[in-house]
């Protein structure tokens, strides 16, 4: 500091007294920000020093950057058993997620330059927005072996830009302890009519049953409503093709009708007031603790329930939702998607390319994610077995069996129309909306989102 | 005076230098940002005021605009009411008067957050029950409606803030000369009199302060919103502050929800500096 106060002496006396405050100031400033910067240059010499130890061989290093806390020790441990078989690749894993924002925490790595090799997209209207940034994955094992249809929404043209992380799918997943105990044979239950009835029939016994409702509908929560219950009624207006919803420049609600049936349904037979009930109250409180018998959820809340009551958690079931002329099939759908950086050295792409592969069909790889991760494989080449909870099995099967409706949310408009669909839905609930009215708006907004 | 000299930018530097870094620079960029079609990664054109003229016909955003001030208004009168009472409360010559002072102090060292959660679980769970056994049906159901919803958010952040107005309102009551009440008390002034003609000119700069604070808190209010309602139902209940992140996170329009946010920003800056002008014209002097 002594030689800052010099320094700015001397130039006092170039300057003398006709120089400004202003002036004065600024050199002051910009001397403290040449100070900062020099210090600044120190750290980033040092961090390339250490990563030059390399062994003989090309080092190749592939960081992945993804939004899954929950997996992050069970990926290093696979990631380890791969690098002692390819000594040469070196893999960074980084999970940002569990309440920061996986996505913009994204955008800020690429605007900084720091780019990852490996990183997870969302749909298509992410794999839009990296698409100069996503390889063409088409000449993988995995793009080969991939479910049919789970690659509708990152295709680009015959370019394939992303490799599914796991299918996930929801529907009614019911107590099979109170189902039994109320004399309802879950595996009848196919058409609307049939869910009415086991409905009703099971409100009649509630206080036998010890339920204080027979289901509990997160209608807090617009996801649940606007897009996983609209999306059953909703994927056949579009073929089930997630592209197809992308591209469209409006919505018809075919299904209208059924979709309001169906929520009016939930709502009669639900815990009161709707509007009240988040996600961890349908699933922890009311769920978990046996006080409904049915909810409409999907495979990822089996480790909250299995935290809960272990034993209930081996004791569910799911049922499809049903939609008229396709009972019977369930909603799957991929949550996410791997992406490879294009804009690395070929060997560096190549080398996060047989990565994926090796962690999607090696045997390592496949036991990591089935029983590890607790993922449902979206390939081919795993059988059931290898999965541990009872609805992810069962939706498993379902997929391989082709059972299945699409899911088309993540290619509504500006990725939210869901959530507008959900509030008008929830003011239809309040009684503030006309069902008609609901559709007309969402249609609106809809229309407004493609323009 | 001198003081003004070299010594003087010397000490300012770091200041202004994590000023400069944390809110000037990024208030240029974003402003700029504002004006063109950003997507969190990279500009492609300019589109000047495209995204303003589309925030006057944003309904949402007029919504939550309006759901803000109202809201602001309420909890700005509460509080200072709150706050002066419980402080004239606590500078009485009481016993338990330091214990008090932290009892009233203590919500604030909670995070809004939790905070949230811990008055949803009071709104939705205690209230239901006690009006279910007592059958009152207006506290079941809160907020799963509008106006409960509202007085939800407003009974929470007066629950939390009133404590930080009262030690303000502590500082400027334990300053008033004691012979000035005395004087009056000889004189036969009620005890009304004696509030109205010297404590309240006394703590008028307080009000300053603790307005100032209260309008902008209540303005910027986020993590209580989002942890309560989550803006619901229906979004009835959405803040400007949620609308951005909404409009910028959710919705993916990062340049449209840097617009709202220098529209909010100016907003801001408008309402808290015509306050402390108008309130500093009012302050008495000691």
């Amino acid at each position: 500091m002594y030689f800052f106060k010099l320094i700015c002496e001397r130039l006092q006396k170039i300057g003398g007294k006709k120089m400004s405050k202003h002036l004065k100031g600024l050199i002051v400033l910009l001397l403290a920000v040449l100070v900062l910067a020099a210090c600044g240059g120190d750290g980033s010499s040092e961090s390339n020093a250490n990563g030059d130890d390399t062994s003989g061989e090309e080092q190749i290093t592939i960081n992945v950057f993804q939004g899954k806390v929950e997996i992050k020790d069970q990926f290093e441990a696979m990631v380890e058993v791969y690098e002692e078989e390819n000594p040469n690749v070196n893999i960074e894993f980084v999970a940002v997620g569990g309440g920061s924002d996986y996505i913009g925490s994204l955008k800020t790595r690429f605007s900084s330059g720091d780019e990852p090799e490996i990183f997870s997209i969302a749909g298509p209207t992410e794999a839009e927005q990296f698409k100069d940034y996503l390889a063409d994955l088409s000449d993988t094992e995995s793009a080969q072996l991939a479910f049919e249809g789970t690659l509708d929404s990152v295709r680009d043209g015959d370019a394939v830009l992303g490799l599914p992380y796991n299918l996930e799918g929801y529907g009614y997943i019911y107590n099979k302890e109170i189902f039994e105990n109320a004399g309802v044979d879950a595996s009848s239950i196919m058409t609307y009519e049939d869910l009415e009835n086991a409905f009703s029939t099971i409100d009649s016994q509630k206080d036998d049953l010890g339920i204080v409702a027979v289901n509990a509908l997160g209608a807090k929560e617009r996801w649940i409503i606007g897009a996983h219950l609209a999306n059953a009624y909703l994927a056949p207006e579009f073929n089930n093709n997630i592209l197809e919803a992308y591209n469209a420049d409006t919505v018809t609600f075919e299904r209208g009708d059924e979709l309001k049936r169906m929520l009016d349904l939930q709502v009669e037979y639900s815990v009161q007031p709707t509007l009240n009930i988040d996600y961890s109250q349908q699933v922890e409180q009311y769920f978990s603790l046996g006080q409904v018998a049915v909810i409409q959820q999907g495979n990822w809340i089996y480790p909250s329930v299995e935290q809960m009551d272990p034993d209930l958690a081996q004791n569910l079931g799911i049922l499809p939702i049903p939609v008229e002329g396709l009972e019977g099939k369930l909603p799957v759908g991929v949550p996410n998607y791997w992406g490879v950086n294009k804009n690395k050295d070929e060997a560096t792409v190549q080398a996060a390319k047989d990565f994926l592969d090796w962690m999607n069909t090696s045997e390592v790889g496949k036991e990591t994610v089935t029983s590890e991760f607790n993922f449902i494989p979206a390939y081919e080449g795993y059988s059931a077995d290898m999965i541990n909870d009872p609805i992810s099995k069962e939706i498993f099967r379902y997929s391989e069996a082709g059972e299945t409706i699409g899911w088309v949310f993540n290619g509504f408009p500006s990725n939210s129309w869901g959530d507008l669909l959900g509030e008008f839905m929830q003011e239809y609930i309040a009684d503030g909306l006309e069902w008609e009215d609901v559709l007309t708006n969402a249609t609106e907004k809809w229309e407004e989102g493609r323009n | 005076m001198k003081n003004k000299d070299l010594s003087f930018w010397l000490f300012l530097t770091p200041v202004l230098l994590a000023l400069a870094i944390v809110v000037f620079i990024p208030l240029i960029i974003g402003t700029y940002y504002s004006f063109t079609d950003w997507n969190g990664l990279t500009v492609t054109k300019f589109v000047g005021f495209e995204h303003y003229l589309n925030i006057l016909k944003d309904e949402t955003f007029i919504d939550a605009l309006k759901f803000t001030t109202l809201f602001s208004i309420v909890a700005v009168i509460l509080l200072n009411i709150i706050g002066l009472g419980l402080a004239i409360l606590v500078t009485q010559k009481l016993k338990s008067s330091n214990f008090l002072r932290t009892i009233f102090f203590m919500p604030n060292l909670i995070g809004g957050l939790i905070l949230g959660f811990i008055w949803q679980f009071v709104f939705i769970n205690v209230f239901g029950e006690i009006g279910q056994s007592l059958g009152i049906p207006s506290l079941q159901g809160w907020l799963s409606t509008t106006n409960t919803g509202f007085w939800g958010l407003v009974i929470l952040t007066i629950w939390q803030m009133s404590g930080y107005i009262m030690i303000i309102y502590i500082a400027y009551l334990q300053n008033i000369p004691n012979e000035l009440n005395e004087a009056a008390d000889i004189d036969g002034a009620s005890s009304l009199q004696r509030f109205r003609h010297i404590t309240f000119p006394l703590v008028a700069p307080a009000f300053t302060v603790s307005m100032f604070l209260t309008l902008s808190n209540a303005f910027k209010i986020y993590d209580q919103n989002l942890s309560l309602t989550e803006g619901g139902p229906f979004g009835s209940t959405q803040m400007v502050a949620m609308d951005i992140v909404r409009t910028a996170y959710t919705r993916n329009q990062l340049a449209y929800g840097q617009a709202k946010a220098v529209i909010f920003f100016i907003i801001i800056a408008v309402i808290a500096l015509s306050q402390v002008y108008y309130n500093k014209k009012r302050e008495v002097d000691l």
